[in-house]
């Protein structure tokens, strides 16, 4: 790592992709540079898990009936969170935007807050920290995804904010490696709410293994990539990457399977659609994934051996 | 006095095409509403004791819509719905209804100048059922018949359900109703689904009413 | 549009309703009367339903009878209590005794299935020294089966039946992990919870045969427990475990014939005093199947009542009643309440009705009684509520009316206790007849005097924890019991009990006994699990004594 380090002092002796067009006049569109696709793909990232919370904490926190005003706050964040991300994507400069990084930061932190109320939530029940409350009260792991959503924005901001003809760092360190630890990480934690949850389920159906299987894998590639050669091959990687994105996407429809499997199935939906598995959590896992794979391009891109 | 109502405006009926109502419930609640207020069971008059007896065990004074507890009575009297077993000093249950009925017609008589049970006021019917109750009834008029056994395992077995088992009784205690195949998500007593029936607070019905008209 | 399940039987020509599917049926193989089958069961119930499937599963030829209906949930099931007392027995009997006994649905169920379709679900393990209750807790009788053996068949129990239960349990020694997890506490659950730990004693999530998540099987799939709260009145959902979704399936699958609407009135013996079949009344007549055993699965009143009445001349006593002990030491189980109002709504008829219970007085061996009791969360549905408002605190009039206007504020705890047995506590015949021309049960009990010190400390303990979560206006429900059992006991003495350790009648090799009327002590527990599981245990024996040659 350290030899890597030293190595990205010197400046780079190829060109870096895309950038402005050179000796044409002003007539040819900006291609974006790989750091600008890789920023873009962090702000969809976060906009897909915003999307995710959006509607899961609606859905969850309608069933809680709002019974504290605090439980609109997500809601907000993640609308928020969305129409920044969007305006990430459609970004080509090479300069984090304020306003989205102080969105981006305020869904993080109401993520936290968001975790203390939980934590609170269950501990107030009777039983206080016990199997029942933390399958059946406030999900512990839930107001995570915002955090985890923030954070993407955050990574996607601070990779955007460097120079386009350099290797991009992130508080000094490779971007790739950065992004690679932290969306590892990530994984690990959605992959802990999720299999807390089909545990609760009782694994009753063999693709509830998926998300406890998929997701970590991916995340010991991801760590392997964050920490490992510069030059490794990635493209296993990639492969799985992209399988767990499809699994989140997957998720949805088992988890729509699974609603029609309670009684009166999806005619029942008022009853089942909330009491049944939460049809906008999969695509979690899509979001980080997706992040991932930004993550493996930044490494390839400024890959030394 | 019935106190003001509880859930002003709730009528678990109007789920009735809602999936918390399946198709036999819906065929079994008809049935019960359809119920004949003609006597196939009772004699004339052993209905006429029988009618004036519910209305003393589940009063409905001045009630719009009062349920014809007689006529469920005799309906299930008529069926031999009932659960079979009887006190080893009692008949079962067609025979004990027969027999007090007619023990009760006996003794308001015997009593009262020879007014049948369902001709005293409402005060006598009370202090006679009252009298059953208590144990101070018996002799030759209720012969083959203990008269609080028949009160404790007949009377209050066989007629309160009649009107709890009625949809109006359902929405007067605020209870769910049939839930089939829609039962419940929010599980806490505060915290009602959206077609559960709301509580009045005391001074606010008609709040508690619009909300109960939306449920469903 | 299905047919009426009373006024013919529907497991005939072939086939059997299958339970899981609208409208359909499963195969079922058939036997013709004069083929001696391996086993007649009579009732499908906890014992009977369970011992059908397992013996057929080994490959014998199985016939079980049921004197009632065949029901589909799908389709019968209505949300009304009125209408689902046809899950009940309701033909006649008689109570007597200081302390006569209600029947009906506090305990007696009609229908293939028997009372596990309108059973509350509760799936509790017995306490290991209960077994042994006579020589380790000085009452009772011993069972003539160690706690360790049962410990192992009710793993085997709870695994099969798909019990949802809590991931640790407060009592007794390890257990392996439910299958499926505890469901959520709805409000009534919590406020035991509440309760408890205000008054410093442990409570659970009840283990309950319910899912807690769907359910495929090789005979079919269920969704999970809807929270509808009709449990005690069939289950529409096919969530609650039942011996119809359960075993029953089961049974078909592997061959068993069932017979709904036939109700056994006699079992025949003959040469060698054995016994030859049963006889048997359906579609208007009486018919004769022949087996080569004949297992007894009436459960406490039933059983008595047709071992009694098949009195032969070579048995004037009744059958297997050397020991003068059949339809004796009937039990019964204490079911007293502690009910009162909360300021807040609770709305206890979400979910099934005891999703909370405790243990404590069942291991608690601090108290100047015997035997032990538990209580668990309640959640009536009106009628059932206008019961309890009339049956205990006497009220009707317009003192009713505005009594239960307070209906979704109750909240309440009721037990299971322990009886101690009794032979004067007994099923004799009496001499009214049923629609079917057969001698009627008389049901007679009377409470000891450790039965009434037992239900005195409950209800302190009870009324102490609704007290502690504040609730006002409380009373007692004092007078009320449930499951039975006792009246054809187990033991390893032919003079002091009906059958022995494998449920095998001493008299008659070829008649067994397998169900609730066996248990020589019933335990502060309900029975159910414990019925199933001494059925897994018999199964378990038959196939290792067919294997020996000892059938």
């Amino acid at each position: 790592m350290a030899r890597t380090l030293h190595q990205h002092r010197r400046p780079l002796l190829r060109p870096a992709v895309g950038g402005p067009p050179a000796r044409l006049g002003g007539l040819q569109k900006e291609r974006p540079t790989a750091i600008i696709i890789a920023a873009r793909r962090l702000n969809r990232a976060a906009g897909i898990i915003a999307i995710s919370v959006l509607f899961d904490s609606a859905m969850e926190h309608y069933r809680g009936n709002f019974h504290n005003k605090a439980m609109w706050t997500p809601i907000v964040t993640s609308l928020s969170s969305i129409a920044v991300s969007a305006h990430g994507l459609a970004d080509g400069r090479h300069r984090a935007h304020p306003v989205r990084d102080a969105v981006y930061v305020a869904a993080g932190f109401v993520g936290l807050v968001g975790t203390g109320f939980h934590i609170y939530n269950v501990t107030k029940k009777v039983g206080g920290f016990n199997w029942q409350n933390l399958f059946y009260s406030a999900p512990l792991g839930a107001p995570a995804a915002m955090s985890l959503s923030g954070l993407m924005g955050f990574l996607a901001e601070r990779v955007r904010d460097n120079h386009p003809e350099g290797e991009p760092r992130v508080f000094g360190l490779p971007a790739g490696r950065v992004v690679a630890a932290a969306t590892g990480l990530s994984l690990l934690g959605t992959t802990a709410e999720a299999g807390f949850l089909h545990f609760r389920g009782a694994f009753h159906n063999p693709a509830m293994l998926l998300p406890v299987s998929m997701p970590p894998v991916a995340a010991g590639l991801l760590a392997k990539a964050a920490i490992g050669r510069a030059g490794a091959s990635r493209t296993p990687s990639k492969a799985w990457l992209a399988a767990t994105a499809v699994m989140g996407v997957a998720g949805v429809a088992l988890h729509a399977y699974g609603v029609s499997r309670g009684m009166g199935g999806w005619r029942n939906w008022r009853q089942n659609a909330f009491a049944g598995p939460p049809l906008p959590a999969p695509p979690a896992f899509t979001g980080l994934t997706l992040a991932g794979l930004a993550a493996l391009a930044l490494l390839r891109e400024y890959a030394h051996d | 006095m019935i106190e003001p109502p509880r859930y002003p405006g709730y009528d678990v009926l109007a789920k009735r095409n809602t999936p918390s109502w399946d198709a036999v419930t819906r065929r079994v609640i008809d049935e019960r509403l359809a119920t004949p207020s003609t006597p196939r069971f009772f004699t004339r008059k052993e209905w006429l004791t029988a009618d004036a007896l519910c209305r003393r065990i589940v009063p409905q004074p001045g009630e719009i819509d009062p349920v014809s507890l007689v006529a469920l009575l005799d309906a299930k009297l008529f069926a031999n719905h009932g659960a079979g077993f009887r006190d080893a000093d009692m008949p079962y249950m067609q025979d004990a209804w027969r027999k007090a009925l007619a023990a009760i017609d006996r003794d308001a008589r015997a009593q009262k100048n020879d007014r049948g049970f369902s001709d005293l006021s409402e005060e006598d019917q009370d202090a006679l059922l009252s009298a059953m109750q208590h144990g101070k009834i018996s002799g030759d008029r209720w012969a083959g018949i203990n008269a609080k056994t028949f009160f404790e395992r007949r009377i209050l077995v066989d007629v309160p359900p009649l009107y709890y088992g009625h949809p109006k009784a359902w929405n007067e205690i605020g209870f769910g109703g049939p839930a089939s195949p829609r039962g419940y998500v929010r599980l806490d007593g505060d915290r009602p689904d959206p077609w559960e029936a709301i509580e009045a607070s005391p001074g606010d019905e008609d709040k508690a009413d619009r909300e109960n008209r939306r449920v469903v | 549009m299905s047919s009426d399940p009373f006024s013919e039987p529907r497991a005939k020509d072939g086939r059997a309703p299958d339970v899981f599917r609208l409208g359909s049926w499963v195969s079922m193989r058939e036997y013709r009367q004069t083929d001696e089958v391996d086993f007649a069961i009579v009732g499908t119930g906890a014992g009977g339903g369970t011992l059908a499937a397992l013996l057929a599963e080994q490959g014998f030829s199985v016939v079980a009878f049921d004197a009632g209906p065949y029901f589909r949930p799908l389709e019968d099931f209505a949300s009304d209590e009125t209408e689902q007392n046809k899950l009940y027995w309701n033909d006649a009997r008689i109570v007597d005794g200081p302390n006569p006994i209600q029947m009906g649905g506090k305990n007696s169920g009609k229908s293939v299935g028997g009372s596990t379709v309108h059973y509350a679900m509760v799936s509790l393990r017995f306490r290991p020294d209960w077994f042994k209750a006579r020589t380790s807790l000085g009452y009772g009788a011993d069972w003539p089966i160690s706690w360790q053996e049962m410990w192992h068949y009710y793993g085997e129990a709870e695994r099969q039946i798909k019990i949802s239960g809590p991931l640790t349990y407060p009592w007794g020694p390890k257990r392996p992990s439910y299958p499926y997890r505890a469901h959520e506490l709805n409000d009534a659950g919590k406020l035991l919870a509440r309760g408890c730990e205000s008054i410093g004693i442990q409570w659970t999530e009840t283990p309950l045969a319910t899912l807690s998540a769907p359910h495929a099987g090789p005979e079919g799939k269920s969704p999970p427990c809807a929270y509808r709260g009709f449990c005690r009145f069939g289950c529409t959902t096919n969530a609650k475990r039942s011996a119809l979704t359960v075993w029953i399936p089961r049974a078909l699958a592997a061959g068993a014939e069932i017979r709904d609407l036939a109700m056994v009135g006699r079992i025949e013996t003959g040469p060698g005093g054995r016994a030859t079949g049963v006889h048997y009344h359906r579609e208007g007549g009486w018919h004769f199947q022949r087996a080569k055993n004949v297992v007894v699965a009436g459960y406490a009143v039933e059983t008595p009542r047709l071992l009694l009445a098949s009195a032969n001349q070579e048995f004037p006593d009744g059958l297997a009643n050397s020991s003068g002990l059949v339809g004796k030491n009937l039990m019964t189980q204490s079911n007293q309440a502690y009910w009162g109002r909360m300021e807040q709504p609770v709305r206890w008829y979400k979910g099934p009705p005891s999703l909370a219970i405790t243990e404590h007085w069942n291991y608690d061996d601090n108290k100047d009684f015997h035997g032990g009791y538990c209580w668990m969360g309640q959640g009536p549905l009106p009628n059932e509520w206008a019961a309890v408002q009339t049956g205990s605190r006497g009220l009707w009039g317009e003192k009713l009316r505005n009594a239960m206007l307070d209906y979704n504020h109750m909240i309440g705890v009721k037990m299971v206790g322990e009886m101690l047995p009794n032979e004067k506590n007994r099923v004799t015949l009496a001499e009214d007849v049923d629609q079917y021309g057969l001698r009627v049960a008389k049901i007679t009990y009377a409470w000891g005097e450790n039965d009434k010190a037992l239900i005195k400390h409950a209800i302190e303990q009870m009324g102490r924890s609704i007290d502690a979560i504040g609730a006002r206006d409380m009373f007692a429900q004092e007078d009320d019991t449930n499951h039975l059992g006792g009246t054809a006991r187990m033991g390893d003495d032919r003079r002091t009990s009906v059958v022995n350790a494998d449920c095998r009648s001493w008299d008659i090799p070829n008649l067994w006994v397998c169900d609730g009327s066996v248990f020589p002590t019933v335990g502060g527990v309900n029975p159910a699990l414990t019925i199933q599981t001494i059925a897994v245990r018999t199964a378990d024996r038959i196939r290792k004594l067919s294997a020996a040659g000892e059938l």
